[in-house]
């Protein structure tokens, strides 16, 4: 769901809204990021943008119920937006596995958009089982799509944390993934100066549209204000730290 | 490979010249189906020489022998699952199963006589060589499972079944004791 992302993205940044719309879900995408760097506020600002456009609801798979409703750029925070998001728990890969396999026995208009927090805690280290995860998610959006008909589509977002030290064992999974996931989004915690929190998002849509990066800052009170990363991202500034990139 | 110049019904062209007198028929449609698919060259090569001997040899001229240009590349690409895959084809061992929810899964069964499910979105299948050749090796793109259900794809020929939605939910998950 890449282009939902791109278009979270954009619109914080107050980009020109000549940018033309399209419904198209785009392939599915993996956000990765380490742990507290906005993966779930940014899937979050994505399941509204989503529910937004009232093309169906948004299910959003968790392990755990989030404990406060991330703040959202601007104004996002509609009840009705809300209402159209559907939230689930399966508490185990079991239970997500279970879900995943009778996704078209539920009545109903099919999703949007399907977003999943936290694939590294249903994760095994089995690789077949890891792949098949992955590949189950893809036939659900898949099959989803195929029912809410042509033109539209079911988009895919799965947030993943990876550590900052990555071991040998994680690299293999994660190339796993990457075979599944096409697009990937890169979040880096990115503190310029003392008292600021913010992070530096960087979306690559495997190829189908340029490479972009944005600067994603909290305000203390929870919101997010997303901006353009500036162009010259090859010159590091002096107080923007060690910007070493957050794609491998 | 000898042609047989009687084969006064077969195709003008080299290559379909030896595929009349070497392959089966399912295997002729396969190739010519998944020549479609894939864009490769209709235009055989010269009989002789390895499969890796043909490709070096850049773009393959029509001659009057049979050519072998079409399976080779096959062959050169997708290594010895080629023919195991059309071979699966052959045996109609693939079977669509679809649910009245839309979604549908294949099922191959493998020459070894385990039934192993391979997913219709994207690339996956449960067989032991999928999990080690293509996911941990990256040695294949496919396994024979995954390339003969593409072949019967194009073809649109394979056997077809219809089952619940609850049968379809329990293939998917129950998948996992075979692996």
């Amino acid at each position: 769901m890449a282009e939902t992302l791109r278009r979270v993205l954009n619109q914080g940044s107050s980009a020109e809204s000549g940018e033309e719309y399209t419904a198209e879900a785009g392939p599915p995408l993996l956000l990765l990021g380490g742990p507290g760097s906005g993966k779930t506020a940014l899937l979050f600002a994505a399941a509204l943008e989503a529910a937004g456009e009232g093309r169906g609801p948004v299910l959003f798979l968790t392990r755990r119920p989030l404990q406060s409703l991330p703040r959202g750029t601007g104004a996002a925070l509609d009840p009705l937006r809300l209402q159209k998001i559907r939230f689930q728990y399966p508490p185990s890969t079991h239970e997500l596995l279970q879900l995943l396999c009778s996704a078209h026995e539920a009545l109903g208009p099919a999703p949007s958009l399907l977003l999943l927090d936290g694939l590294e805690e249903y994760l095994v280290e089995d690789s077949q089982e890891a792949a098949y995860l992955a590949a189950l998610l893809l036939d659900t959006a898949a099959h989803f799509s195929h029912r809410t008909g042509p033109g539209q589509g079911c988009g895919l977002i799965v947030a993943l944390q990876i550590q900052e030290e990555e071991e040998s064992g994680d690299g293999l999974q994660l190339s796993l993934l990457q075979r599944y996931f096409p697009a990937q989004c890169w979040l880096q915690v990115d503190a310029p100066g003392p008292g600021q929190r913010g992070l530096r998002a960087c979306l690559d849509s495997g190829g189908l549209s340029p490479r972009a990066e944005w600067w994603v800052a909290f305000r203390p009170d929870g919101e997010m204000t997303i901006t353009p990363w500036p162009t010259q991202s090859g010159n590091p500034n002096s107080d923007k730290g060690s910007s070493s990139g957050g794609q491998p | 490979m000898r042609v047989r110049r009687a084969d006064v019904t077969a195709p003008r062209s080299a290559l379909g010249r030896w595929r009349e007198s070497s392959w089966g028929r399912s295997e002729r449609r396969a190739s010519w189906a998944l020549e479609e698919a894939t864009g490769l060259s209709r235009h055989g090569g010269r009989p002789d020489g390895s499969h890796a001997a043909r490709c070096r040899r850049g773009t393959p001229e029509r001659d009057g022998r049979g050519g072998a240009g079409g399976g080779a590349k096959l062959k050169f690409i997708f290594g010895p699952s080629a023919i195991q895959a059309l071979d699966l084809v052959d045996r109609q061992s693939i079977t669509l199963i679809s649910s009245p929810s839309g979604r549908r899964v294949y099922q191959v069964l493998g020459s070894s006589g385990e039934t192993y499910t391979c997913l219709a979105s994207c690339h996956y299948c449960s067989c032991p060589a999928f999990a080690f050749s293509v996911l941990r090796k990256s040695d294949s793109l496919l396994c024979k499972h995954l390339l003969a259900v593409y072949v019967s794809q194009v073809m649109r020929t394979c056997r077809q079944l219809k089952v619940s939605d609850k049968q379809l939910t329990d293939i998917l998950f129950t998948k996992k004791k075979q692996m």
